[in-house]
């Protein structure tokens, strides 16, 4: 991927405010030269799906011809826009045309109409599911429409491992104002105010844990940013580091003029080496522009952050865990009654955010407190960014204001179901959350209202499930991803999760008995009382909430020996019926030999052949297999 | 100096100190499968749980392990009540899954009233709890000849790749201090074998005792300043010897004393 | 620590009263303990000599033990195994140039002389005085 700068600006250290201001204005009069930009989106989403591709035919078009006030320099490779499904992305700013699933083939036609011209070239254009309208504006997409975007404010409108177009955006501001306007205590007094809870998924006040990390006495203290992002399908924090860099590093930074620390590591997950890329790239960049390292700004702050990388296991993104992993030895968490903001990395007070909180932080200072709790509901102020998955129709990353109730994220945002399929539970939380059924649809989501409603807010995942989901199929797979990650240190996480994990497969398999639910749920209440570290201490809520919610289902397993959903293998039978018209796409569809039928003749399926693999139903057009 | 409660009876300890200290301190009794002195706690078996509370909390109790809690001013503990006899109870089940057949299991549980594991019992059963007490005195030992492999259900000790264990000196401290005698070994006085590595022992000249493995004398000569020759006898023969150049020294001012009184 | 363990091995007449009285008083539960005194033959006609623990200033246990079971106690001058640290692996057992930390099978655990935690209980029966515990400033001259 060629990397375009976007500096003409001869790179030099920025020694005072002064300097930063006037690289500020230098990178911003660069970007403002051009009447339109194009903004290619260049996350893990659509590089997969060829934005590589799509940039360079961008550079071989324009090499190919001139057009006034253009240069490749126009060009941007941003970060993650989010709505990774309609990808590969195109913006056309300052207009917001938003193009979706471009080709390199549909360059040339994009560069004569929309940029050398102010066409719009409609096919291109995002159609909303529910009414079929083709949508022009980026901030007209419904999924764009409802959002509200802190965390992500960056992603998709600059290039991402540019520091030009940081800085030209107003980044690295506030620090400089942490450092010539602020007292340490004075940073950590905005933060508190501003009631900035974790966003990794604890929730606890980012505030407070700075003040106490701070008060402790030793000779060093450390700052560190969680980018393990462990939850399956949660790629909130990918997308920061990916888009974003610098305003995970301008976090950091303020977190360690507050509370002291000399030396920060950002944790990344060993599955995201686009970000560890651009992270690396953005920490090279601020020293070469003296933002990180002695003296930053010509203060006697001095500050300097490194990578430490994972090795692919869930259990790093406990904070104990994590903090052996940087420093070396096997990721295994330890009992907290002394918290790591006293004793932590090495044994010094720690203070660990998610990648999250940190992006947060500048905003934070720059906005102040007041700004920042007039968004979002009582207690819980800000936004959040979730992933949303599943089965609604606009899926991927999405921002918005804490107190947006489930309701209006699914169907505002998400544009409702899939197929029209009726909703039946979201799960929150990742692996450690919990479902939540139709009648809790206009909860806000926050922190306090999701804990009390059984479930967590977790780091964001959010997953939207329909009438074809067996909740109790549900638990059994998380229950599987926590089983394939738990340390093994403790008890009641290696062998309760374990043994829940085989009951529940009993109970799917149809070969569970009453007793079983009692021994179930007495496990799940040990296994979270017991439990050394968080993985095992939440390990039990996708039982423990789908039990709340979907009883009904957990006791048809049971006493009939019947999946609800029709899911659970051993316990459905496919039969053809009525509505058959004889087309034998299944029978062709079908390895197992297990249907016969003549052609325009009703067909059949043996039970003893079938499988269940639904190939069957996948390619009936008349809705002919039920699955019962 | 504070004063704490322990099932209602005040006793003093160090502000800090680990409560399951306190306890023992005091002929207060918890089960502690992962516990042994010469390494720090693991709160690995988690069955050492008792339930604590501060007056302060309006009777809000938690469950914590004694062995890692480190106790405050105006602590209450109970050690055995409701609450942590049926945490115990289940631990035990869950071990009592993993190792069936364990002696020291079964009558630990058998205390507990348990005779049989209300879970499904594993497929191939050893005696291992994965306690790491073994692993741990190795570390400590500066050895880390062996160490837990694998995550989670599928964990056990291992030496590194399965191979003999380059770094281990045959002290047997694993073996000997293994809770369940699961880690096994060959000790014919001549030649020791453990973990799949063959150790040739130092003996004794003249009364061909073993003492320990020349590789272990040879780290303790190298890393503790302890001089070869101290390693080429047995202890019986050091006292022995140590008579003699007494005796010889005694001697000198037997002879003394007896010309003096000449 | 001002109390000072003196062995005169011209004094020693081989009675053994030293060995029964360390066994004894190490006796836990009823388990008998092995001796960690032993008086040998000198090399001379009514020559003997009480090999005990010389609670050296630079002992060779100590080095040797690598998980630090070996500590000192400053009230009576010994050096005392931890028998819950001790991890018996018998590496102080083969240091010790003095052979004065051995294994106790009856017991199952290294022993050496801890000065019985301040009375020292071969001293006090010893018939002659071979054995001594006392101030170490009454040994002026």
């Amino acid at each position: 991927m060629t990397e375009a700068t976007t500096t003409t600006a001869a790179t030099r250290k920025i020694t005072s405010v002064k300097d930063l201001e006037k690289l500020r204005r230098e990178h911003k009069a660069e970007n403002d030269k051009y009447p339109k930009q194009v903004m290619v989106c260049c996350g893990t989403g659509c590089l997969a799906n060829g934005a590589a591709q799509l940039v360079e035919a961008f550079h071989k078009a324009l090499d190919e011809r001139e057009i006034k006030d253009f240069e490749v320099k126009a060009i941007k490779e941003t970060g993650c826009h989010g709505f990774c499904e309609q990808g590969p992305l195109v913006v056309i700013e300052p207009k917001g045309i938003f193009y979706t699933k471009v080709k390199p083939r549909d360059i040339p036609e994009i560069i004569e109409k929309s940029i050398e011209s102010d066409e719009v070239i409609e096919k291109h254009l995002y159609v909303d599911p529910r009414d079929g309208k083709k949508i022009e504006c980026y901030g007209e997409v419904s999924f764009f429409k409802h959002q509200e975007r802190i965390a992500l404010r960056n992603l998709g409108k600059i290039a991402a491992h540019s520091i030009g177009d940081y800085i030209a955006v107003g980044g690295y501001q506030a620090i400089a104002k942490a450092l010539t306007k602020l007292t340490p205590d004075e940073v950590i007094e905005e933060v508190d105010q501003a009631n900035l809870r974790g966003r990794g998924g604890g929730g606890f006040p980012a505030g407070r844990k700075w003040r106490t990390c701070r008060d402790v006495e030793a000779d060093e203290h450390f700052v560190i940013c969680n980018g393990d992002e462990g939850d399956p399908g949660a790629f909130m924090d990918r997308s920061i580091m990916e888009g974003d860099p610098h305003a995970v590093l301008e976090g950091m930074m303020i977190a360690a003029y507050a509370v002291g620390a000399r030396r920060g590591f950002i944790y990344v997950r060993e599955e995201y080496p686009l970000a560890v890329l651009h992270l690396q790239k953005a920490i090279d960049d601020c020293h070469e522009y003296g933002l990180l390292g002695e003296n930053i700004l010509g203060t006697d702050f001095s500050f300097d952050i490194r990578i430490a990388r994972g090795a692919g296991a869930f259990v790093c993104g406990e904070s104990s865990a994590l903090m052996k992993s940087v420093a070396g030895l096997v990721g295994e968490p330890r009992e907290k009654y002394i918290r790591s903001v006293i004793k932590g990395l090495w044994g010094k007070p720690t203070v660990l955010n998610n990648v999250e909180t940190y992006v947060n932080v500048p905003v934070v200072i720059n906005k102040g407190a007041k700004w920042f709790t007039s968004i979002g509901c009582e207690n819980n102020s800000g936004t959040k960014a979730f992933s949303l998955v599943g089965k609604v129709r606009n899926t991927g990353l999405i921002e918005v204001a804490m107190g947006t109730t489930l309701r209006e994220i699914i169907y505002d945002i998400g544009r409702g179901i899939l197929n029209d399929r009726p909703f039946k539970a979201v799960q929150t939380g990742g692996p450690s959350g919990g479902c939540l059924p139709e009648s809790m649809l206009d909860l806000p989501v926050d922190f306090d209202s999701l804990t009390k409603a059984g479930s967590m807010m977790g780091s964001g995942g959010m997953i939207v499930m329909d009438d074809r989901t067996c909740m109790v199929d549900v638990a059994r797979y998380f229950l599987q991803f926590l089983v394939s990650e738990s340390c093994g240190k403790c008890v009641p996480c290696r062998e309760g999760l374990y043994q829940l994990h085989q009951m529940t497969i009993a109970v799917c398999e149809g070969r569970a008995e009453e007793s079983d639910l009692e021994k179930i749920e007495e496990l799940s209440d040990v296994v979270v009382k017991a439990s050394l570290c968080g993985l095992g201490k939440s390990g039990p809520n996708p039982v423990l909430s789908t039990l709340r919610y979907f009883r009904d289902e957990w006791e048809a397993h049971i006493r009939e020996k019947r999946c609800p959903a029709g899911v659970c293998r051993e316990l459905i039978t496919y039969t053809v019926n009525e509505k058959c018209t004889g087309c034998v796409a299944c029978i062709t569809a079908c390895a197992y030999n297990a249907i016969t039928g003549e052609k325009k003749q009703p067909h059949f399926i043996h039970q003893d052949r079938c499988t269940k693999c639904g190939a069957c139903v996948a390619v009936c057009r008349y809705d002919a297999i039920d699955v019962a | 100096m504070i004063n704490i409660s322990i099932n209602g009876r005040l006793v003093q300890a160090e502000e800090g100190e680990f409560l399951l200290t306190v306890m023992k301190r005091n002929g207060f009794k918890a089960p502690a499968l992962c516990h042994h002195e010469a390494v720090e706690p693991y709160g690995g078996c988690r069955l050492c749980m008792v339930e604590i509370s501060k007056p302060q909390w309006k009777g809000w109790k938690d469950l914590v392990v004694s062995c890692l809690y480190p106790v405050s001013a105006d602590l209450e503990v109970q050690t055995d009540s409701e609450a942590v006899i049926q945490e115990r109870k289940t631990v035990l089940h869950l071990l009592l899954a993993r190792n069936p057949h364990t002696k020291e299991i079964k009558d630990l549980a058998a205390e507990y009233g348990i005779v049989r594991s209300k879970y499904q019992e594993v497929a191939e059963p050893d005696d291992c709890i994965l306690c790491a007490i073994c692993t741990r005195i190795c570390d400590a030992m500066g050895f880390s000849a062996i160490s837990l492999v694998n995550r989670g259900h599928g964990r056990e000790v291992a030496p590194p790749l399965n191979e003999p264990p380059p770094d281990c000196t045959g002290c047997l401290a694993c073996a000997l201090n293994c809770p369940t005698n699961y880690i096994k070994y060959t000790d014919n006085g001549m030649t020791r074998e453990i973990w799949g590595k063959t150790f040739e022992m130092l003996r004794d000249p003249q009364t061909g005792m073993p003492t320990i493995t020349r590789v272990f004398a040879e780290y303790l000569t190298k890393h503790r300043e302890i001089p070869e020759e101290y390693f080429g006898l047995g202890d019986e023969s050091h006292r022995k010897r140590t008579a003699r150049n007494f005796g010889k020294i005694a001697a000198w001012t037997r002879e003394e004393t007896v010309r003096e009184e000449a | 620590m001002n109390m000072r363990f003196e062995v005169t091995p011209n004094l020693c007449i081989g009675c053994r009263t030293c060995e029964l009285a360390c066994s004894f008083t190490h006796t836990i539960e009823g388990k008998q303990a092995r001796s960690r005194i032993y008086p040998l033959d000198g090399g001379l006609k009514d020559l003997w000599v009480p090999v005990v623990c010389l609670q050296c200033d630079d002992p060779a246990c100590v080095k040797s033990c690598l998980v630090d079971a070996i500590k000192f106690n400053v009230d009576t001058g010994a050096y005392e195994i931890d028998d819950e640290v001790c991890v018996r692996c018998m590496a102080c057992v083969a240091a010790c140039p003095f052979g004065c930390s051995l294994f106790d099978s009856h017991q199952n655990r290294v022993v050496k002389c801890d000065l019985c935690g301040g009375d020292p209980a071969c001293a006090k029966f010893c018939p002659t005085q071979a054995l001594t515990y006392k101030s170490a400033l009454s040994h002026a001259g």
